[in-house]
């Protein structure tokens, strides 16, 4: 067996072990606490209020739009986290190179803005 | 500990990567034209939508100039080599360039009436086309894997957006959902074939790969599933057999202009990445990428002819040939691994094949388009008695359908010449099986080809409605560039190949 593949032995052992763990303990908790199913107990959890209408119902678009100018902020944080950890050593290059980043990505939630997606109605 | 201290070090004596800022001019150029476009849209919103196509056609032009200049420099006798040999600007990048950026002219040539007569976002679709061509302008001089992939979906996700562009269209949302769908399931299969040539050979450079895998490392079965791996990723964006199946059913739906960018565009820059990857990465394996290439070449010839000449729609049809033509293109790559003037021959010969095969095919969807204004329909029926109203129609649909079939002296008969050539010069039996089969394939295609024509020249009219098809200027102008690229890349090869003769090597 190569190394490479070798390595893996390590991933396949973690595997059988968590499913031994959870599996021992729930296991165990199953034989010893005392079963009363009731329909109560039986529905979607969702953060403690209780379900309506089903789950295929459609959501507005909206809350799409703001999710995808969402990730233009997250792509910008990847990227200026790091660089502002090392801002000195990346100098005025850094500097010019991180303004026109942010501005290429501004274009984007300047365009959202001009064509009235921010507008909440 | 040690080891996060040196990390750091390395960093704090951080030196600006030399760039070679004349190098990079064309892709700089397109993505400044890409913004000001955003930036004219912010401003002017409604009142940009006029200027939209005339600017976005400039757009493709200008970084014509500094391509020029580059080429007047004499790159291609002294290429430049950026980052390490990840980013190259050598003839082969240049004329490709040069392709794309022409593609992308033609497509707005003929999408501007068919964008600004719809209910179409206008701005946006010609901003996303720039996108995808930039991506296609850095697939060109992509050789590490990393800035393969970054050019691949760069150039894709405008596409996939692109093909579901009429959108109270089920058709066009079909089209565009098939289209990212089995482009997203393609991009992951590739990426994990990328992984695995990275685990084993220790870099993404494809110089660096394919050095490794000369050294005979690299035989273990991860680097040989990764090889196919990522061969079979970007066998679908060419739509290759068997991962054609997205092909007709996006073709179909999408916007006609945008099924002429997918089909010609989209489909060279796979070719792009394909011959990039496997004539400097994984040229020494050819054990394990001749037969899969010949499986799908030849599988594709096949089921793209086969599957076309039941077809009843055009546009169907074309996606069925444009199946049949990627057999052809991907054949020559079966013998790249025979030494490196037998690589050279077959290089150029793809090169030659995607620049007539752009000006016939889109001069076949430019007659799409002008026929539709009328007819508003795309069966091949509908072409009835086509002769008999738009004579100069007829009679270019009928030189682009014998160039793609390749009846000389029209440019499809060279550009099939060097693909022949390239598969018997090196006389070994891969090469002759696959001409072979190509020989065969040349033949059925003419029984389509020749169902269209016919229709056109001896059926009767069918509604009887004989009113004229006036052919916008736009339109008549992607025509005229079209037919002329056709007939002179016939007439005189020369005029072609004296750009296409291009090598690829590998740079360090």
């Amino acid at each position: 067996m190569s190394e490479f593949l070798r390595s893996y032995l390590t991933v396949g052992l973690f595997g059988a072990l968590a499913v031994l763990v959870v599996g021992t303990f729930l296991g165990l908790s199953s034989l010893v606490r005392p079963t009363r199913p009731q329909p109560q107990k039986y529905i979607n959890y969702e953060s403690g209020v209780d379900p309506v209408g089903t789950g295929w119902s459609q959501a507005n678009i909206r809350y799409y739009v703001f999710a995808l100018l969402f990730v233009m902020f997250d792509v910008e944080a990847v990227f200026i986290f790091p660089w502002a950890t090392r801002l000195e050593a990346y100098g005025l290059f850094g500097l010019v190179e991180m303004f026109i980043f942010i501005f290429i990505l501004l274009l984007g939630l300047l365009y959202a803005w001009r064509k009235g997606v921010l507008r909440w109605i | 500990m040690t080891s996060t201290v040196t990390a750091f070090a390395q960093v704090a004596d951080f030196a600006r990567p030399p760039i070679d800022w004349h190098a990079v001019a064309p892709e700089l150029v397109m993505l400044s034209v890409g913004a000001l476009m955003i930036i004219i849209d912010i401003v002017k919103l409604e009142r940009a939508k006029p200027y939209a196509a005339a600017l976005s056609g400039l757009g493709f032009l200008a970084p014509l100039v500094p391509i020029a200049t580059l080429a007047i420099d004499g790159v291609a006798s002294e290429p430049r080599v950026m980052f390490g040999g990840a980013y190259v600007i050598d003839g082969y990048s240049l004329v490709l360039k040069a392709l794309f950026l022409i593609v992308g002219y033609l497509v707005v040539l003929l999408a501007t009436n068919y964008v600004g007569e719809g209910d179409y976002w206008e701005t946006e679709f010609y901003n996303l086309l720039s996108a995808s061509v930039l991506g296609m302008m850095v697939m060109a001089s992509a050789r590490d894997l990393i800035t393969i992939f970054v050019a691949l979906e760069l150039l894709s996700i405008p596409a996939y957006l692109l093909a579901a562009w009429r959108k109270r269209d089920l058709k066009s949302n079909e089209a565009g959902l098939k289209y990212y769908l089995m482009g997203v399931f393609a991009s992951s299969i590739m990426l994990y074939g990328m992984s695995l040539v990275f685990g084993v050979t220790g870099s993404t450079l494809l110089t660096e790969i394919g050095a490794t895998l000369d050294d005979g490392i690299g035989s273990e079965p991860a680097v040989t599933l990764g090889i196919i791996f990522v061969i079979v990723g970007f066998a679908f964006k060419v739509s290759g057999f068997p991962f054609h199946t997205w092909a007709p059913d996006t073709y179909e739906g999408a916007p006609t202009p945008v099924t002429a960018f997918l089909a010609v565009a989209s489909k060279a820059a796979g070719f792009v990445a394909l011959m990039n990857l496997v004539v400097i990465g994984f040229v020494e394996r050819e054990e394990v990428y001749q037969p899969v290439i010949f499986f799908i070449a030849a599988g594709s010839m096949f089921a793209g002819n086969f599957m076309a000449l039941r077809q009843d729609n055009i546009v169907r049809l074309m996606a069925y040939s444009g199946v049949a033509q990627a057999g052809f293109l991907l054949a020559p790559l079966v013998v790249v691994g025979e030494g490196p003037e037998v690589a050279a021959t077959a290089v150029s010969s793809i090169v030659t094949y995607l620049v007539i095969y752009a000006a016939m095919n889109l001069g076949v969807f430019a007659v799409i388009l002008a026929v539709a204004r009328k007819t508003k329909s795309g069966e091949i029926s509908s072409y009835g008695g086509l002769f008999d109203y738009a004579p100069a129609l007829a009679v270019l649909m009928t030189l682009f359908l014998a160039s793609l079939g390749g009846l000389p002296p029209l440019g499809g008969w060279y550009a099939k010449f060097g693909i022949f050539r390239s598969l018997l010069e090196p006389g070994t039996g891969w090469g002759y099986t696959l001409a072979v089969i190509a020989a065969v394939n040349t033949v059925i295609a003419f029984g389509y080809y020749g169902k269209i024509a016919s229709r056109m020249w001896f059926d009767a009219v069918p509604d009887d409605d004989r009113t004229r098809i006036v052919v916008p200027a736009a339109l008549a102008t992607a025509l005229v560039l079209c037919i002329a690229g056709t007939i002179v890349s016939g007439v005189y090869p020369g005029a072609v190949t004296h750009f296409t003769d291009v090598e690829l090597l590998a740079f360090r």
